[in-house]
């Protein structure tokens, strides 16, 4: 019983972070109908950025953010205006995947160059520490990733409802034309949007670099991880990939508890079977979905 | 014109033939082996590819289980390899057949997912299962020619991965005269209008899945015994899929030989690097930059350039008036 409540403590904690990740795949989805298969590898090149802040400054990981988030939201912005749109429309879902699927391999082939493929971490004091609550071990590291990721998730909604940017963004996922039609300048807004969810990669890189070790080819997993969050979730939800990825999250630490590692990662791919078959367009919303 | 598009194949096919024989040292034969394996993944890659525009970038996944099938069965059951790889290849083409089902129920991006992530099971599969597979320690296959030295089985294997590239281009060209063929083009243009056309879309699509997949673990039948060990993480590696993709675009893949074209660029290209620059992983971005590159600006390829003016609709857009004035004399 207590082995249970600790996977789903632990499936929690790291759903929150799943949910991190999966939300600027979401707004870019949203925005451009597009699969950016190089989100996890610009996360692992934030977690790289803070590794290195980390090692040759001595700083708390955490400082690299002011580094790393506006970098990565002008790479967002130039990704959105100087590749993805100039792509042909017609065949735009599948050209897209290739285009960033080959900015994946550029950035683990630069990442492998010059850290080498040797795994790096980023250990800080408090994190080898946890909390226990009847039983149950909590380590403080996944406290702070739920903790950070949550703060995140919640400026992103917050900028997304009450904002005016926030506003025409939700509009131009709405209804592209009509969008415009009211005077948003959409082709903007979508950079933005990129801007946005690239930024949400160097946050959540940030937390990886913490709670987990990494090396360059680590990104794929990930694509599958996070591909199958926001498929359960629904293609272009926002919400719909948070509440997926608690979901998956806490599947995943309960597998883990009592099965093993292997089967733990197999579930999201279960579930991304499952709903592409079932429900393809998604379990909590995601109103875009049915036409891919 | 004509006795050029006749000869030409002819002269590359003996030049291709007489390979081995021409070159100074069996490093040479051995790239070339290589060259001549990706050349009839990428065309059996674009049978599914070119004539229906689903881009699998997951085919690794059939080269993994064509050689893991091939090299379990040679070293669990002491299996002859020729049996082995034919019985292995078959039992692909009927896993292919179940995850063409699903698979293909899905459209575009989400295709795409679907077939990375079919690498990434089975990889974790092959890994996870270690009584069976040995893990990631990987799993060593005994040469299947005792009295023969490496440089010579370079040379077999050469002139079978050159037999299955020959297997591969005339499927893809039979299937692109064929009824089949032009159903699974209607697919590519407009799968809706197609099935609303009558074409049995679905069986279709699982059909080219399952023959491109059949050519593709055949070749990864090959490589075991070719290569004799079998690394879970080389053989169902995002790139071995990635290459296929890339290897198709740069050459063209509405274009029967392509896909040859692009692999006969991109497998050399990835040797030299590898002497070049020794193990590092710039390679890996040298791919990344072309295919981005290659997408951009030449998605249709490097024979579309040369074979067609400019890849507009199929369908001309003029009207019956210009029509008329077009064939009047």
């Amino acid at each position: 019983m207590t082995l249970l409540l600790q996977g789903l403590a632990l499936g929690v904690l790291t759903g929150g972070l799943y949910a991190l990740l999966a939300s600027g795949l979401s707004l870019y989805f949203g925005v451009m109908r597009v699969v950016m298969v190089a989100h996890p590898a610009f996360l692992f090149l934030a977690a790289y950025l803070t590794y290195t802040v980390h090692t040759t400054l001595g700083v708390d990981p955490f400082l690299a953010l002011p580094l790393t988030v506006p970098l990565f939201f002008v790479l967002g912005v130039a990704v959105q205006r100087l590749l993805i749109a100039r792509l042909a429309p017609e065949n735009l879902a599948m050209m897209s995947v290739l285009l960033t699927f080959g900015i994946a391999l550029t950035i683990e082939g630069l990442l492998g160059t010059f850290y080498t493929g040797s795994y790096k971490s980023v250990s800080m004091e408090y994190a080898t520490k946890s909390l226990t609550i009847g039983g149950v071990h909590l380590p403080y590291d996944k406290i702070i990733a739920f903790g950070v990721a949550a703060l995140t998730l919640a400026v992103l909604f917050a900028v997304l409802i009450r904002s005016r940017f926030g506003q025409s963004l939700r509009a131009t996922i709405q209804h592209r034309e009509a969008a415009r039609l009211v005077g948003i300048h959409t082709e903007r807004v979508a950079g933005y949007g990129f801007g946005v969810g690239l930024a949400t990669a160097a946050v959540g890189g940030t937390v990886l670099a913490l709670i987990t070790p990494f090396f360059p080819a680590s990104h794929w997993v990930w694509i599958g991880k996070l591909m199958a969050i926001i498929v359960v979730g629904g293609l272009g939800s926002v919400v719909g990939a948070a509440l997926a990825a608690i979901l998956l999250g806490v599947v995943e630490g309960m597998v883990l508890v009592t099965v093993d590692a292997t089967w733990a990662t197999m579930m999201f791919y279960v579930f991304l079977f499952v709903a592409l078959l079932v429900r393809p367009q998604g379990f909590f919303g995601g109103r875009l979905a049915h036409r891919f | 014109m004509r006795t050029v598009s006749r000869g030409l194949p002819l002269l590359v096919a003996a030049l291709a033939i007489a390979y081995p024989w021409l070159v100074p040292n069996y490093y040479l034969v051995y790239a070339g082996a290589l060259t001549v394996m990706y050349a009839a993944m990428s065309t059996s890659w674009n049978l599914l590819g070119g004539f229906t525009g689903y881009v699998s970038l997951g085919h690794s996944a059939f080269f993994g289980l064509g050689a893991y099938g091939t090299g379990l069965l040679v070293v669990r059951l002491d299996v002859p390899w020729v049996v082995a790889l034919l019985v292995s290849a078959l039992l692909v083409t009927v896993f292919a057949v179940g995850v063409g089902i699903a698979a293909v129920r899905v459209r575009g991006a989400s295709f795409v997912i679907v077939s990375i992530a079919l690498v990434s099971m089975m990889n974790l599969v092959v890994q996870g299962w270690r009584s069976l597979t040995g893990g990631s320690t990987g799993l060593q296959i005994p040469s299947p020619f005792p009295g023969l030295h490496r440089g010579q089985t370079h040379v077999v294997f050469f002139y079978l991965f050159l037999a299955l590239l020959g297997l591969a281009l005339l499927t893809w060209w039979y299937v692109s005269r064929s009824r089949f063929g032009a159903g699974l083009r209607a697919i590519r243009e407009d799968e809706d209008k197609a099935e609303s056309l009558g074409v049995p879309t679905a069986a279709y699509k699982v059909i080219a899945f399952s023959l491109s997949a059949l050519f593709v673990s055949l070749a990864g039948g090959l490589y075991a015994v070719w290569f004799g060990s079998l690394d879970p993480i080389f053989v169902f590696s995002i790139l071995i899929g990635s290459y296929m993709v890339l290897m198709s675009l740069l050459g063209g893949v509405r274009n029967l030989y392509g896909p040859l074209l692009g692999a006969l660029i991109v497998a050399p290209a990835g040797e030299y690097f590898l002497i070049a620059l020794g193990e590092t992983q710039i390679h890996l971005t040298a791919t990344g930059l072309v295919l981005v590159l290659v997408v951009l600006f030449m998605p249709d390829g490097i024979l579309a350039r040369f074979t067609r003016k400019r890849g507009g609709p199929s369908i001309p857009d003029e009207s019956a008036d210009q029509r008329l004035q077009g064939v009047a004399p």
